[in-house]
């Protein structure tokens, strides 16, 4: 199973940008680059495996060890450096007993540092799972590591501030999307009838703006492309744009009367979304 | 919608009715607000200010009257997350979400926040505009100044304020040659750091015929730690990239464009890559653009962390997948380069410059700035100053009006010793020249370079033998390793700034640096090691004494060398007992209300004391 998904990943990179292209889309699926994709490489594209092993060493992204399910990332830029952020890594080298590089034991954190993330007016600057925090001081490490062994630095966890419910309607018919019957996250869904393949069921969205659980009628695996119907008019909801994250195509609702409109991702996985407000249309 | 998807463009007439159509379809009055989102204002909680907006123009049916604009970075970092009202131009530093529901609510009525203003920290008075804030006021913002106009994710924002427009007047009639001639009248220099003449390289470029490609490669890879300028105009106005390489294809022949960026900046990676697919959808890249018979496109390579990987041989062979070490030159990349084509290479700062040359003229540009440094140039200001953020200023301004005037002084009580540039191939420059005029020339006869733009403030906290020590550290991991003298002698030079910080360096160990850094400059192939003692010999110039302190006195004078300092708390302590939980060692002792005290054979100098003290007794000698 692996050697076969590492195998669609560097038949995927049609030769031009090379091995490292090949290198980075085999550690977005892994998180590291396992010995077993180098030699796989290495035997698909006719490189040795020394030139291999060789670019994947040089570049400071690239990792040969598993890396934990948490990434804490410290900046250590000259403005960091000089507004203390020497300490603030010294800190959480100490409170995880790790070498930057390093993960837990359990595999929760990985502990990293990094050039510079550009975000100097700020420093010292840490990132959590992509959550920025600014002018770091070492007594705030102990929150930032209990926060993401939590998971609340994810994009799911900055999702719980400032929700609002929507309230959504179909652009072509537009009748009302909203199922009072059926809740979640405490608010009335949003149902509409989805196609996968030949496949076909009913999905219920949730209303809350930033929540984004999905309720299929029948199970549809991730990274599948979808199409949302209305359930009353029959038509599809799919817009005009492109997802900001994966370039799907994404389905378009009307919400609050006309006072703006959402698309959601229709590649099942995917959190993509866009509220537009009329006022803010081009 | 996010991007209307259009026919593409058949002939640059069209162009230009669309460009009519959108800015007749616009209303100026309407009340709109911008907010900074670009990574920094993310970092401050821009998310959330944008989040709560949305809702609160929904739920109170405001959107048909208030417009909401989400843009990349206006510049003034300090204050963010902030937010600027249209047309009135009111800026409000600093805000929370709730602030955010009271300016919606103000806005709604045509009145400001009163409260929520900035206020000037000399007079004390509130400032409305944000054209009339200090920081603001003393800038040139040609370049960054369009953040706040365009949201970076719609074209249609771009084209309205004057996008694709100078591509399309040099595609209406104008050769080639016209394009040369104005980057030339220009006197625009190279952004990167190195200041090649533009023009210069562009014409000879233009002359290259060997065989049928031509890479146009825009350098993303902004590696100097403490500079951010280029991640804030990716981020910002990803369009004015393209445009800039748009015009430089048709001026000099170039059939492919490569934008090389840094995997570090996600935000601005994902704006490129949106701004590359709605400017394809609508025909401005691609075969045969607007029916002229150009043909061009752009696509991205991500970095993949590598320093080196900003010198333009080492660049080119990351693009082709390779390990990024550099190699000789001749020959040059406009020569052979990429896959053995002639290739050329510019920072992004230059290509976002070539949009304004051909709207400007190239003399009009030319008469901003100095005689040999024309234009404006981005710093970011950062460090221990009190307005850190990104600033655009006219070339030829003194270093005193940077820092004094717009960066308004020294962040908190310390005093400010010196400025860096040039990241790890620059240098610092004293406090005691800063009447210094910033231009290529003057910055490298004083030994430090202009470089892509950092400039990091220090004051009396920071160690300039630590700084000197942070730049060879980050130069030895950084060095690709070719060259033996830049691979061992960054390394050595390393080790004898740390025996320094530590106490351990004696006077000839300052020849022997001087004796390294020089070999080093002399001996090793390209920018990285020929560089790599500027840190070095431009401390030892200029702060020799804080050397000697460390080696005669044992002492660090800025409290920062941890080998040489110890923690101790003065009289100034109230006996709160917060350092003594805050230690994580154990080392303080102390009852409440009595003067706690530092073990200092257990205290590993982490600092945590000395941040949980609110009465500043935690000294460190």
């Amino acid at each position: 199973m692996e050697t076969k998904d590492i195998l669609n990943i560097i038949r995927k990179g049609n030769g031009k940008a090379g091995i490292i292209s090949i290198l980075e889309n085999i550690q977005e699926r892994y998180a590291y680059l396992p010995e077993k994709a180098l030699r796989l490489i290495a035997r698909e594209t006719g490189y040795p495996l020394v030139d291999i092993y060789g670019v994947a060493t040089f570049y400071k992204a690239f990792s040969l060890k598993p890396r934990g399910k948490h990434c804490i990332s410290a900046c250590l830029g000259t403005a960091c450096h000089v507004r203390g952020a020497q300490a603030v890594v010294d800190e959480f080298k100490r409170q995880l007993d790790l070498a930057p590089g390093g993960t837990t034991p359990d595999n929760e954190i990985t502990l990293e540092t990094v050039n510079c993330l550009g975000a100097c007016a700020l420093g010292p600057i840490v990132v959590s799972d992509g959550h920025y925090f600014a002018n770091v001081a070492p007594g705030d490490t102990k929150d930032i590591i209990q926060g993401t062994k939590d998971g609340v630095y994810g994009s799911n966890g900055n999702a719980k501030m400032y929700l609002f419910p929507i309230e959504a309607a179909c652009p072509q018919c537009n009748r009302s999307l909203m199922d009072s019957e059926y809740r979640l996250a405490g608010y009335p869904s949003i149902r509409v009838n989805v196609l996968a393949g030949e496949a076909r069921g009913w999905a219920r969205l949730p209303s809350l703006y930033g929540n984004f659980t999905r309720i299929y009628e029948h199970e549809i695996p991730d990274n599948t492309l979808v199409k949302f119907l209305c359930p009353h008019c029959g038509s599809s909801l799919q817009g005009k744009a492109g997802c900001m994250e994966c370039n799907a195509p994404m389905a378009t609702v009307k919400v609050n009367g006309g006072g703006g409109v959402v698309s959601i991702c229709t590649r099942t996985g995917c959190a993509g979304h866009m509220l537009e407000l009329n006022g803010a249309a081009a | 919608m996010m991007d209307v998807r259009r026919d593409k463009l058949a002939s640059v007439d069209e162009f230009f009715a669309m460009q009519a159509q959108l800015i007749a379809h616009d209303d100026p009055e309407m009340p709109t607000i911008v907010i900074s989102a670009g990574t920094c204002g993310q970092a401050s909680g821009a998310n959330a200010l944008i989040r709560v907006a949305k809702g609160e123009l929904l739920q109170k049916k405001l959107t048909g009257r208030i417009r909401l604009r989400i843009t990349g970075c206006h510049g003034f970092c300090a204050m963010e997350p902030s937010a600027l009202v249209e047309p009135r131009r009111t800026f409000y530093p600093k805000i929370n979400p709730d602030d955010m529901i009271t300016i919606i609510e103000a806005t709604a009525k045509g009145d400001i926040v009163e409260r929520l203003l900035f206020v000037d920290p000399e007079t004390g008075r509130r400032i409305e505009r944000e054209e009339d804030i200090p920081f603001f006021k003393r800038q040139l913002r040609t370049i960054i100044g369009r953040n706040e106009k365009v949201d970076p994710l719609r074209i249609d924002d771009y084209i309205r304020n004057g996008g694709y427009q100078s591509f399309a007047k040099v595609m209406s009639g104008q050769g080639p040659r016209f394009v040369l001639d104005e980057v030339k009248a220009s006197g625009l220099r190279g952004r990167g750091g190195a200041g090649f003449p533009t023009g210069q390289k562009w014409e000879l470029f233009a002359s290259q015929k060997n065989g049928a490609a031509k890479y146009l490669i825009c350098n993303a890879d902004e590696g100097d730690p403490g500079a951010y300028m280029d991640r804030s105009v990716l981020e910002g106005n990803p369009h004015s990239i393209i445009e800039g390489m748009l015009i430089g294809a048709y001026g000099t022949g170039a059939t492919e464009g490569i934008i090389y960026i840094r995997t570090e900046y996600p935000l601005a990676i994902k704006h490129l890559n949106v701004a590359l697919s709605q400017a394809g959808e609508l025909g401005l890249l691609g075969k045969d653009i607007m029916g002229t018979g150009l043909s061009f496109d752009v696509e991205i390579v991500k970095g993949a962390g590598a320093f080196v990987c900003g010198e333009e041989t080492a660049l080119i062979r990351s693009i082709e997948g390779r390990m990024g070490e550099p190699r000789q030159r001749p020959p040059f990349p406009i020569v052979k380069g990429l896959y053995g084509k002639p290739t050329m290479i510019n920072n992004v700062e230059t290509w976002a410059n070539i949009p304004v040359i051909i709207s400007f003229g190239g003399r009009s540009f030319a008469g901003v700035g100095t005689e040999r440094s024309s234009g404006t140039k981005i710093f970011s200001l950062v460090g221990k100053i009190k307005n850190t953020g990104l600033v655009e200023v006219p070339m030829g301004m003194t270093i005193r009006e940077v820092v004094g005037n717009i960066g308004g002084g020294p962040a908190e009580n310390g005093a400010i010793k010196a400025i860096q540039t040039g990241g790890p191939s620059g240098g610092c420059i004293p406090a005691s020249m800063f009447d210094l005029t910033i231009d290529y020339e003057s910055l490298k006869n004083v030994g430090s370079i202009m470089g892509s733009g950092g400039m990091i403030v220090m004051d009396d906290k920071t160690c300039m033998v630590d700084v000197a020590k942070y730049f060879m550290n980050f130069l030895k991991d950084e060095s690709c390793g070719k060259c033996f003298t830049c691979r061992k002698g960054t390394q050595r030079m390393y080790e004898i700034l740390d025996d320094i910080s530590r106490g351990k360096g004696n006077l000839e160990s300052l020849d022997l640096l001087e004796e390294l850094a020089v070999t080093v400059r002399d001996t090793t192939m390209c920018g990285l090691g020929q560089t790599a003692s500027n840190p070095v010999l431009s401390t030892l110039r200029y702060f020799r004494d804080e050397y000697i302190e460390h080696i005669e006195k044992k002492r660090c004078p800025a409290g920062v060398c941890k080998g040489l300092v110890t923690y101790f708390i003065s009289d100034r302590c109230t006996g709160c007992m917060l350092c003594v939980k805050a230690c994580p060692q154990g080392a303080i002792t102390g009852k409440k209300k009595q003067r706690h005290v530092i073990d200092a054979d257990r205290c590993i100098k982490c600092g945590n004391c000395r941040d949980v003290c609110k009465a500043g007794a935690v000294e460190v000698v």
